[in-house]
């Protein structure tokens, strides 16, 4: 066991060492120059955020206005509407978080299965799986969103939590990555020492997959949290909004509504701040998708 | 395309046929919704529902209604409202038809702008309010604004406040062409669109090419008669109509001139032009003054208002551009409460007040209209004119027989794909307008409507 | 994207062992199999069986065979919705491949000075909701205040309308690449981390350059990577939906409300209220999307094939 996690391990810390140094200055600087084609809107985002809404339409987009007013966007975020952002921000960590942990989980469970185990039915089970990939979801809101009206599930949290439980990209990884990671003799082993098939999935399992299950966590996380289309369809109450929908909707009041609705600079603050913990998350994690990822490529 | 279309339409509507045949008269219920007793809701019964521990839903995109909502929550204690705010317009519509498809989750009462109400009275989702004692309200209201909701006898809504057409425009900027008199006939329009497009670079208005209302309010105005409907199976259909023509080719020849611009309004681009003086004017509403003075504040004191112009010099008509009403849906089990909720907020004198002063809505009631504290109200921002004023004179000059199709959002999004695109491109827009009556006829007949043009 | 089946459970273990594995493999799968079937299966189902139906306002529900799928082959909206995707697939998919293959491999052939923030700042807009990147873009090519405008004006040209409707699909391809080139570089990146250095350590010796390691050695063993990010944009590509949605707001005559084909699908269900069209449009391009994917993994490993 010990050998594997070393073997997983070394894939993603040791790598940047093993190219030799030769640096090549034309490259770096081309390389370089396309990260701006990245930033800059973000940078672009991050001023913008700094105007106020005379400044945002009047002076130029890549430099700070007249007037500094940041603090006056945050305040402005938070207090707008009896400060219904920070409800939105509670809405979205526990939509992504708990969907996140879910997916994960079921994926994990389901992806290992597929990969350790022969049994009746999995090859077209799985087949069926994978075809789900291709299914439009947005095509699939009307009639979920009827299904959930008949169970009186629409307007509550579930109805966002357990759509997205739902990963067929993660049960695929994770069957990859089960397969190449866990291997089949330390299974035996712990068969021969008379543990049960399930134990061994969370004793054995689980510990040897822990960075494909980031990596699933990760993006089902994303996925959820920049979920625009479900929320908007299923849920009515803004208290319920996640921060996409309450963004867009506050966007599209300002630009009908007018007069003090007027909250342009206010739906850009909010914007900037809705990106911040997904970009923290992804650095700070990094190490566990990037080898997760790799073995799911690599294998597909 | 066209071709395609046809096709398409020639097949669908032969399914039609056939469906129709085969359906016979299954569908035999088109009275309306049911309606409790013929007499009216007694007043015991009244206070019995007003005294009963209630919560309401209301679904409205009209920001900080909650005002207008706590005075009602303070005169019946006993009844708690809970205001949503699911999307502006067309985005509530979807998710009221939506809920109420499914049967559930559909809120007590909701807002819905005067045009819409025939597509909600076609699915008999909206309660008639007659046995409630709404028939009572008429005298309140300018004929237009009640024809608008009611129908044979039956009343579907409250209406809260009302967009009678007038022309905004900069004084500055017409001053500075010479124009010293705001535009009293179409041809004048024209004459000064070109003038100030000489001496000032501005455009003097835009006509939105995103905006099949304020275009309708037009036709409107012009005596067009584009939609009808029977309230059961027949719907007219006359877009391309003469007199529909005479205002699309008169702003088409604006247009093709390069003397108004056709930017999509309502966004933060458009806004702008405002600001920097690319528009010197703007045919719009009653509610458009009050929008302006909390959108542009920069150019205060610049702005005047006058009626709309007229086609015949000496005419005094005008036409509707959007307000809305408050509708109880028929799955509601509090309809009384729902119903007083309604009244409530638009016809209570303080609920009435605060919709004008705060929620910038302008009021479809008479006495609203005529109270001296409304109409002697002057406006800084339009230079000390009295605006409520002006427009509560032009209210009575709307055309009083306007009616509107069942489905209005699939008319208006029909609308921005022929006309709308055709005035983008400066192309031809009665063509443009002949693709849409197609349309629409084609829409009408796949639904099962008898359409006639 | 063809999977290996899983290893068989060693034969003496005898037929109690298998049984008992197969019980904890189907308690393995049945949570998710649940909730999939349940979120997705049946709505499908659904759908289905929806899609046979025709609503009218007047009229009501009758059977309609498959009228809804004969309308959809003469429906110019979604006939011009699939040729807009397709030009998309010809054009952005490319493109937007062929950026995050580069990126990848200039990253990885360890020649890059600070390749690791790089890495972060390629990946950082696949962590940007598309509702944000939308709005954001759509302030930027704003023809009177955006940025873009701004530079272009300050040089003395005419400021080009990025939003106007000759425009608006390169500007929605450049908003779906911004977003995704990174992710898709990822993707590929961690693949090219993948292959055992032994590989192509001889070839460098050889004195091959880095072209010519990058053309005949990484990028035939990263060929499944590709390949998944060559399927995962095809799908995506058809299933566009935040950016037209979005945009149809900001410019709403450039960007029909049919002007995706899942756009379209939607619009057709919730605003035109016509749930059984819209049901046979997303198994329609449900249809397309498939046969679409299934031609390029085919074309894709005859070529491996040939090249053997």
């Amino acid at each position: 066991m010990t050998e594997t996690l070393t073997r997983t391990e070394r894939k993603a810390t040791s790598v940047p060492q093993r190219r030799d140094s030769r640096r090549s200055n034309l490259l770096s600087i081309l390389l370089w120059l396309c990260a701006l084609y990245f930033v800059l809107p973000l940078v672009w985002l991050l001023i913008a955020s700094t105007k106020d809404n005379s400044d945002l339409f009047s002076t130029f987009g890549f430099w700070f206005g007249r007037g500094f007013s940041l603090w006056d966007n945050l305040v402005s975020v938070f207090t707008v509407r009896d400060g219904q952002f920070a409800r939105w921000g509670l809405n979205t960590i526990i939509y992504a978080g708990v969907s996140a942990i879910g997916a994960s989980l079921l994926a994990t469970m389901a992806g290992y299965a597929f990969a350790k185990y022969k049994f009746p039915g999995a090859t077209a089970m799985f087949s069926v799986i994978l075809g789900a990939i291709m299914i439009p979801l947005t095509a699939l809101a009307l009639p979920t969103y009827l299904i959930f009206n008949s169970i009186h599930l629409t307007n509550t949290m579930w109805a966002i939590i357990v759509p997205s439980l739902v990963s067929p990209f993660g049960v695929y990884l994770m069957r990859v990555y089960a397969a190449d990671s866990v291997p089949d003799s330390l299974l035996e082993a712990a068969r021969m020492d008379g543990a049960g098939e399930l134990r061994i999935f969370w004793q054995v399992g689980i510990r040897l997959l822990s960075p494909g299950i980031v990596t699933v966590f990760l993006f089902s996380l994303v996925a959820t949290w920049n979920n625009y289309f479900l929320p908007l369809i299923m849920l009515n109450s803004s208290d319920l909004y996640p921060l996409t929908v309450g963004l867009a909707q506050e966007q599209s009041a300002s630009a009908a509504g007018g007069g003090a609705q007027a909250l342009f600079s206010t739906v850009i603050t909010g914007s900037f701040i809705s990106v911040v913990p997904l970009v923290i998350a992804f650095l700070f994690l990094q190490r566990y998708w990037q080898s997760g990822l790799a073995t799911g490529s690599v294998k597909g | 395309m066209l071709k395609a279309t046809k096709r398409a339409t020639a097949l669908a509507a032969s399914v039609v046929v056939t469906a129709l045949t085969l359906a016979g008269c299954s569908s035999s219920d088109n009275g309306g919704s049911p309606v409790p007793s013929s007499s009216k809701a007694g007043q015991a019964e009244i206070d019995k529902a007003m005294n009963t521990p209630t919560t309401l839903t209301f679904w409205t995109w009209v920001s900080d209604i909650d005002d207008e909502v706590k005075l009602f929550e303070q005169k019946y204690p006993q009844i708690k409202v809970n205001v949503e705010n699911v999307g502006q317009g067309p985005d509530q519509y979807q998710k009221l038809r939506t809920a109420l498809k499914s049967g559930n989750g559909a809120p007590d009462l909701a807002q819905i702008e005067y045009q819409h109400i025939p597509s909600f009275t076609i699915t008999k989702s909206l309660l008639n309010l007659t046995p409630y004692g709404a028939g009572d309200l008429k005298s309140n209201y300018p004929e237009w604004i009640w024809n608008q909701v009611s129908q044979d006898g039956s009343v579907y809504a409250v209406p809260q406040d009302s967009g009678p057409m007038g022309h905004l425009y900069r004084s500055d900027i017409m001053k500075k062409a010479g124009i010293t008199s705001p535009p009293k006939t179409w041809d004048e329009y024209a004459a000064d669109a070109k003038i100030v497009k000489e001496k000032t670079g501005s455009y003097i208005g835009d006509i939105a090419s995103n905006e099949p209302v304020g275009m309708v309010g037009l036709l409107w105005q012009a005596g067009a008669q584009p939609f009808g409907f029977d309230g059961n199976k027949t719907v007219t259909i006359d877009v391309n109509s003469a007199e529909a023509k005479k205002v699309y080719s008169y702003w088409q020849n604006l247009i093709q001139q390069d003397l108004v611009s056709t930017d999509p309004d309502f966004n933060d681009q458009w806004y702008q032009g405002f600001s920097n003086d690319k528009y010197a004017g703007w045919v719009t509403a009653a509610w458009g003054p009050l929008f302006l003075q909390g959108t542009v504040k920069d150019t205060a004191g610049k702005w005047a208002a006058a009626p709309l112009p007229q086609w015949n010099a000496g005419d005094n008509v005008s036409g509707n551009w959007g307000g809305s009403t408050n509708a109880v849906l028929s799955t509601t089990k509090n309809p009384i409460a729902a119903y007083e909720l309604a009244k409530f907020i638009n016809t209570d004198p303080a609920s009435t007040k605060l919709l004008n002063t705060q929620q910038n809505l302008f009021p479809a009631m008479n006495s609203v209209l005529n109270e001296a504290s409304f109409t002697d109200a002057t406006s800084d921002f339009f230079g000390g004119q009295k605006i409520n004023e002006l427009f509560a004179q032009i209210s009575p000059t709307v055309n009083t027989k306007f009616q509107w199709l069942p489905f209005m959002d699939y008319a208006y999004s029909e609308f921005n794909n022929t006309v709308g695109n055709a005035m983008t491109n400066k192309g031809d827009l009665s063509a443009a307008a002949d693709q849409w009556q197609d349309k629409l006829v084609g829409y009408a007949k796949q639904q099962g409507f008898t359409a006639q043009q | 994207m063809t999977v290996s089946a899983g290893p068989v459970p060693r034969r003496s273990a005898g037929a109690t062992a298998a049984r008992r594995q197969n019980r904890a493999a189907y308690a393995l799968v049945l949570p998710f199999i649940i909730v999939f079937a349940a979120m997705l299966i049946v709505p499908l189902a659904y759908s289905a069986y929806l899609s046979f139906f025709r609503t009218q306002l007047v009229g009501g529900e009758q059977f309609a065979w498959l009228a809804n799928y004969l309308r959809a082959f003469t429906d110019p909206s979604f006939l011009g919705g699939l040729g807009r995707m397709a030009i998309f697939l010809v054009i952005q998919v490319p493109i937007m491949l062929g950026l995050a293959l580069f990126f990848a491999l200039a990253l990885d052939s360890g020649r890059i000075r600070g390749s690791k923030a790089l890495r972060l700042l390629f990946f950082v807009p696949y962590a940007v909701p598309g509702v944000v990147a939308t709005l954001m873009w759509g302030y930027i090519y704003g023809p009177d205040y955006g940025p873009i405008a701004q530079v272009v004006r300050a040089m003395g040209l005419a400021a080009p309308n990025l939003l106007s409707s000759h425009s608006i699909l390169g500007s929605m391809m450049n908003i779906v690449t911004w977003e995704y080139v990174g992710y898709n570089m990822i993707i590929m990146y961690a693949a090219l981390r993948a292959i055992p250095q032994e590989r192509y350590e001889a070839a460098e010796i050889d004195g091959a350059g880095q072209f010519r390691i990058a053309w005949s050695i990484k990028i035939p063993a990263i060929r499944s990577a590709i390949m998944l990010t060559v399927i995962f944009s095809i799908i995506g590509t058809f299933q566009l939906f935040n950016e037209p949605s979005l945009l149809h707001t900001a410019a709403p005559n450039s960007v029909g409300d049919d002007f995706t084909p899942n756009f379209y699908a939607y619009n057709v269900a919730f605003v035109n209220q016509d749930v059984n069209y819209a049901g046979a449009l997303a198994f329609l391009l449900g249809i397309v999307i498939a046969v679409i994917s299934y031609f390029v993994q085919t074309a894709q490993n005859r070529r491996q094939g040939e090249k053997r």
